[in-house]
């Protein structure tokens, strides 16, 4: 589903985000990437969504070297992943509902379409009561959800979440996971940044360790360190 | 992909709601700027139809006084006709001087009603055979002073007056409209980088899921031409409401003998709003394309 070939990645301030990486990822995979802060996680996830291109190197997201990818063909690469971040992202001015509907709304998903589905992922994600209700009337794990729906709503191939338990306590943070667990037994990979120690312990899958923009440790059944 | 309309409708007007102030701002200047533009448009064709009166080679006037004789009248007629300088004559007696008169002033029913045929001044138009400017001032000057003659006035002179007038008029009224215009542009185009700058949240979460570049676009290029267009639409409008004041404020026959009326068609104006409207747009389209293009990240 998701390799990378030899891919380096240098910031113009020549700060190297990633040196030479090659890691193969397969459909289905819940891949936890690890590593100190300024390591390079985000960038390996920004690459993979291409809002960055990588100095060296081919990425192949769902069989396409996404190095080619003409711009005007980049919004159709992003339907296919869906993004969930710590800062949640979601658009204070809009109801839970009208957030979710918005990413549907914005690639031309007809009425029909927006009306049964946004219902149905947030009562997956156990929000169907709150669907009128506006962000800032949640709590942070209630948020996350939200932007969880949001990122899962169009069912793409790929889930990214760069630090998604950032922002919340253990407790919080255990109910998010399970959701994406959830959503990577329905066949999504799942490649998620963090520096929680206790998930990756706890829910022991392929861990990535990345340190100073060198990949030094590819573990399947992982532990944080 | 097609772009739906509800969506366009419902992202322009909550883009131009968001920043009223400067909207306005925007709008109004688009206005002011093409409604100089317009102002100066019809200046010049009027001007040029008033100076087409002057056709069929007809040099210079000889305006007789209103209580010239008969007499006066037939010994100056027969000097014309028998002096081999002038190649023809045309008699207007205040009858027809006056019907001249109601129909270069046919919007102006008022005016007409405060003249009668006995205010206006019979006249010989002659075409001399010679129509250099010293050969025809100097043929002219000759009947300056006759008994009878109020004046001689030249064709030459009072066109060259008026377009030279209306010439730098239209040029000074250009060279304003235009930093106006390009005022109207820059506020655009500003109006449009803050309802960005608003949006910005929107825009990231839209690139995020997926939407393709023209649909984030195409709502503020649609701001920026409505921006336009409205601007366009009232000075249009205003200046069909200033049309009759216009044809009063400019001079009439009376202040410059001969050259009558300076109308303007319904035709004329019809392509004078089309340009408004279409520079209006234009305007508006550069404005929101330069935003979109350099504030955009998309």
């Amino acid at each position: 589903m998701i390799t990378l070939e030899n891919v380096t990645k240098t910031y113009k301030n020549s700060t190297v985000a990633l040196r030479d990486a090659n890691v193969e990822i397969a459909k289905g995979e819940f891949v936890f990437l690890v590593g100190a802060s300024g390591s390079g996680k985000s960038t390996f996830i920004r690459l993979l969504n291409k809002e960055e291109t990588p100095e060296k190197g081919h990425i192949y997201v769902a069989g396409k070297d996404i190095g080619q990818l003409s711009g005007w063909k980049i919004p159709y690469l992003r339907r296919n992943i869906g993004c969930v971040f710590q800062d949640f992202k979601l658009l204070p001015t809009k109801t839970v509902f009208e957030n979710v509907a918005f990413a549907l709304e914005v690639i031309g998903r007809p009425r029909s379409v927006i009306d049964s589905q946004v219902p149905a992922i947030l009562d997956l994600v156990g929000l169907g009561h709150k669907s009128d209700g506006f962000p800032t009337e949640l709590s942070g794990g209630e948020q996350q959800r939200v932007s969880v729906a949001r990122a899962f709503v169009n069912r793409p191939l790929i889930l990214l979440a760069d630090e998604p338990t950032g922002n919340l306590d253990p407790a919080t943070s255990v109910g998010i996971m399970k959701l994406l667990d959830r959503i990577n037994k329905t066949g999504t990979t799942v490649v998620m940044a963090t520096h929680d120690r206790g998930i990756v312990d706890t829910m022991r899958r392929r861990v990535i360790e990345i340190d100073r923009g060198a990949i030094v440790r590819d573990q399947a059944r992982g532990v944080y360190e | 992909m097609p772009v739906k309309f509800d969506y366009l409708l419902r992202e322009t007007t909550s883009n131009l709601g968001r920043n009223v102030t400067i909207t306005l701002a925007s709008i109004m200047t688009v206005a002011v700027s093409l409604a100089l533009v317009g102002a100066s448009l019809m200046l010049r064709s009027g001007v040029e139809n008033a100076t087409q009166r002057w056709q069929g080679g007809i040099e210079f006037v000889v305006f007789l006084r209103i209580d010239a004789t008969q007499q006066q009248i037939d010994s100056l007629n027969s000097d014309l006709e028998q002096s081999p300088e002038v190649s023809k004559i045309v008699f207007v007696d205040q009858e027809q001087a006056y019907k001249e008169f109601q129909t270069l002033f046919a919007d102006s029913p008022e005016l007409i009603d405060s003249v009668t045929a006995k205010d206006l001044p019979p006249s010989f138009r002659v075409e001399p055979v010679n129509k250099e400017v010293e050969a025809v001032e100097s043929l002219g000057v000759t009947y300056e002073g006759r008994s009878g003659v109020d004046q001689v006035v030249f064709a030459s002179k009072t066109i060259r007056l008026i377009q030279q007038l209306s010439s730098r008029l239209t040029v000074g009224i250009f060279v304003i409209a235009a930093f106006l215009l390009g005022a109207a542009g820059l506020l655009i185009l500003n109006t449009i980088r803050m309802a960005m700058f608003a949006r910005r949240r929107e825009i990231e979460v839209m690139k995020l899921v997926g939407a393709t570049n023209w649909f984030i676009r195409v709502p503020f290029m649609l701001e920026g031409l409505v921006q336009g267009l409205v601007g366009a639409f009232l000075a249009i409008a205003g200046l069909a409401a200033f049309k009759p004041f216009f044809q009063k404020w400019l001079p009439s026959a009376q202040d410059i003998p001969l050259v009558g009326g300076f109308q303007v068609s319904g035709g004329e104006m019809t392509v004078i709003f089309m340009t408004l409207g279409v520079v209006g747009v234009a305007i508006g389209a550069i404005g929101a394309g330069i935003a979109v293009s350099r504030f955009l990240d998309v």
